[in-house]
């Protein structure tokens, strides 16, 4: 029972990673119309943005939720660092590109490459951490139902919470929101009603690298850093994306989460005659995708408008 | 949100989603096939292109020989003391000179990837046209390079650092570091000596993991309670360690890599679970950065085997030495391992009549085995070659110990054990093999 707990909460802190990828990427279809390969990379970029500020800062100021005050402004900083270089690489790059979707997609590929060579040519390829010490479970959840939860994971989870509604309020309540979904919908109709779409798209890449970043100062706390944490983790939100029906917001969260949990659960099947190896995780993350892309083939949120 | 076939914001064809493909029927599959046959026109294109520059071995009087190296990715750790021993055995080399002139290394990374690798050595052996290839780190590295790239031509391949017994299979595959099965037997032996019957083995799902864990899996008498691989570079590990954790092996044995290591010691001291039990590992989970990530405290008492270097002998301490002096921190057994595949491979040129694969490869062998005269270093190898004398007179004993290749490929072993004590590696004695 325990261990089926502990999977439980495991699956739970990996998810909210997944799913703050999983936003942005599906942001990017949804509004630029192209599956954004450097998505990771801008992950890892967030991460290493965020490595730096807290390198500089230390351990300034007390802490709050356990954790140093240092580190939540290196995250907020590693999403503004992370933002900049998307719309940075909008405006260099994709903007002055008379190239179709494909093409798009191809550049992409070469973006994360650009972003990859020049963090490991700058930061170097061996791993780092956070200067932040490991606390162990925290004790009152231990005792309590037996599993163990650390500060950083609850840290994870609460913050990702709090990301997630953020967007929602933002693309509901807000014009900016309004105007997104406009975009998103139909572009040619949203610039005949008067949106300029050029600024969408801006405020576009800025919130959905926004949010990749704070995935990626998120996966460098869970584990370490290195040039590759993005990348590596791409396909799997690839997947979520997908799995959620791609261009659609909501269907990216659930899609994320369900695949981050599904990763996480897979040595579960073992108690049930399916002793699956570890290694097949994601072999089972994707079966489960394919499973429900042949009952719904537009992913569960696709074809909804948002 | 979901795409349209619209304009989009950037005004151009929208690329189709496999679900709106599936929608929208076939109306308009052309395009589609056309946007894919553009792509792979192109890339085909890109990827044949290196194929038609196969250039010779460089200016006269210099050699030129490949290294493939684990410049990033998980084994980056290994690359970046490789490039020293590459540096130091280069200029060793070249002050003493090869023939009639020098030794020059062309550097590829494998990324610590098998196809990173393979691109590597092709670049390598089509486009450098070296006869003699050091390379590469990871062991699945090394085979599918010498599967796909080395087997079909007569390139000489030396492996700095692979330690998979699966190497033995493939006789023309020289490597410098022993074979792992000595490593999976010293495990196996320390693990029953310190009264564990019961294990819980993760190992990494590569070549080196395969190969070690079937080893010792026939070593260890006593019972494995958990064994399953993990995939290599993933951000987290935790249902492997809850999985672990769920046995009640006393002994914990980890063969796998360093960043994928860390991230285990981080979850498992996250979960709290780490503590009932007495932690094993192979070579390639003991570094500095391994210290560095893992919490204080978490690694208390594991043992770790490595290969280790001929620490008691001079050539290797003038090579720390220099090491030392140019670097600022001791060698470790790896570099010494690349110091001596750079090394062996002058030698091989040395002695062979002609620099191509075919000649290396008749001498290369030879000039490290007991037949001929003892030199400990490649001077005094040199000029055994140098004043006549074949490759069968010549026994180069490195820096990193007797060398000695055999049929397989294989040197011979030293193997240190250390333990983990306040933090730190704590030499606790030497096992040969």
């Amino acid at each position: 029972m325990s261990a089926l707990l502990q999977y439980l909460v495991n699956g739970l802190v990996f998810s909210s990673i997944i799913v703050l990828g999983s936003i942005g990427l599906s942001l990017v279809y949804g509004i630029a119309d192209f599956a954004n390969f450097a998505h990771g990379d801008t992950m890892t970029v967030g991460a290493y943005g965020a490595l730096v500020t807290f390198g500089l800062l230390g351990g300034v100021g007390g802490s709050i939720l356990g954790l140093p005050v240092a580190f939540y402004v290196a995250l907020v900083v590693g999403m503004i660092v992370a933002a900049i270089a998307a719309v940075l690489t909008h405006y260099l790059v994709y903007k002055p590109l008379d190239v179709d979707s494909i093409g798009l997609l191809i550049t992409s590929i070469g973006v994360a490459f650009v972003y990859r060579a020049l963090l490991q040519g700058y930061f170097g390829a061996d791993y780092q951490n956070y200067d932040i010490t490991r606390s162990g479970p925290i004790p009152a959840i231990e005792s309590a139902l037996g599993v163990s939860l650390t500060v950083r994971g609850a840290t994870i989870v609460v913050l990702a919470g709090i990301l997630v509604l953020g967007l929602h309020v933002l693309l509901q309540k807000t014009t900016l929101g309004r105007k997104m979904r406009a975009t998103a919908d139909n572009p040619d109709l949203a610039r005949v009603s008067g949106i300029r779409t050029a600024r969408v798209v801006v405020a576009m890449w800025a919130i959905g690298a926004g949010l990749a970043g704070a995935g990626g100062v998120f996966l460098g706390l869970y584990s370490q850093i290195d040039p590759r944490i993005g990348f590596d983790l791409l396909l799997v939100v690839f997947a979520a994306v997908i799995l959620g029906g791609i261009g659609s917001v909501y269907g990216a969260m659930l899609g994320g989460f369900l695949i981050g949990m599904i990763h996480e659960l897979t040595p579960l099947l073992g108690d049930v005659g399916l002793p699956i190896p570890n290694t097949y995780a994601p072999a089972v993350a994707f079966l489960v995708m394919v499973a429900i892309l042949l009952i719904r083939p537009s992913g569960i949120a696709g074809g909804e408008p948002t | 949100m979901t795409p349209t076939m619209g304009g989009n914001v950037y005004n151009r064809r929208p690329w189709l989603s496999l679900s709106e493909t599936r929608m929208k029927g076939s109306d308009i599959p052309s395009v589609r096939r056309r946007d894919i046959l553009k792509v792979t026109g192109s890339v085909g294109i890109a990827a044949t292109a290196g194929c038609l520059n196969t250039g010779g071995g460089g200016s006269k009087g210099s050699y030129k020989i490949g290294m493939v190296d684990s410049l990033s990715g998980s084994l980056s750790a290994f690359g970046q003391r490789n490039k020293r021993g590459k540096e130091l055995a280069l200029s060793t080399v070249n002050e003493v000179g090869v023939k009639d002139g020098e030794l020059q290394i062309a550097v590829e990374d494998s990324q610590s990837t098998q196809e990173g690798g393979v691109s590597a050595a092709q670049k390598l052996v089509n486009q450098e046209g070296v006869p003699l290839m050091v390379g590469a780190v990871g062991s699945g590295v090394s085979v599918a390079i010498h599967e796909s790239v080395i087997s079909n031509s007569s390139v000489v391949q030396i492996s700095q650092n692979s330690t998979s017994p699966n190497l033995k299979n493939y006789p023309d595959l020289l490597r410098m570091c022993p074979n792992g099965d000595t490593q999976a037997e010293a495990l196996a032996n320390l693990i029953a000596e310190d009264g564990h019957d019961s294990v819980a083995v993760s190992w990494i799902n590569n070549d080196y993991g395969q190969g070690i864990m079937n080893s010792f899996k026939s070593s260890y008498e006593g019972d494995i309670a958990y064994n399953q691989s993990h995939d290599q570079g993933k951000a987290s590990y935790s249902n492997v360690i809850t999985s672990m954790a769920d046995t009640d092996a006393g002994a914990w044995l980890f063969l796998t890599y360093q960043p994928e290591f860390t991230t285990m010691a981080q979850e498992i001291y996250d979960q709290g679970v780490g503590e009932q039990t007495d932690w094993y590992g192979g070579d390639s989970v003991k570094g500095p950065k391994v210290l560095e990530g893992a919490p204080e405290g978490s690694l208390e008492g594991m043992k770790v085997v490595t290969p280790s270097a001929a620490l008691d002998q001079d050539n290797y301490k003038t090579f720390a030495e220099n090491f030392k002096s140019e670097y600022g921190s001791e060698p470790t057994a790896w570099s010494a391992y690349t110091y001596d595949a750079i090394v062996t491979g002058a030698l091989a040129t040395q002695a062979a009549e002609t620099f191509s694969g075919n000649a290396l490869m008749d001498v290369v062998r030879d000039v490290t085995r007991p037949s001929g005269q003892k030199a400990t270093s490649y001077k005094a190898a040199h000029d055994i070659l140098a004043d006549g004398g074949s490759a069968k007179d010549v026994n180069y004993e490195g820096v990193s110990g007797p060398i000695d290749l055999d049929k397989n490929g294989d040197p011979k072993a030293y193997l240190q054990i250390f333990t983990v004590e306040d933090h730190d590696y704590t030499s606790s004695g030497f096992t040969a093999a």
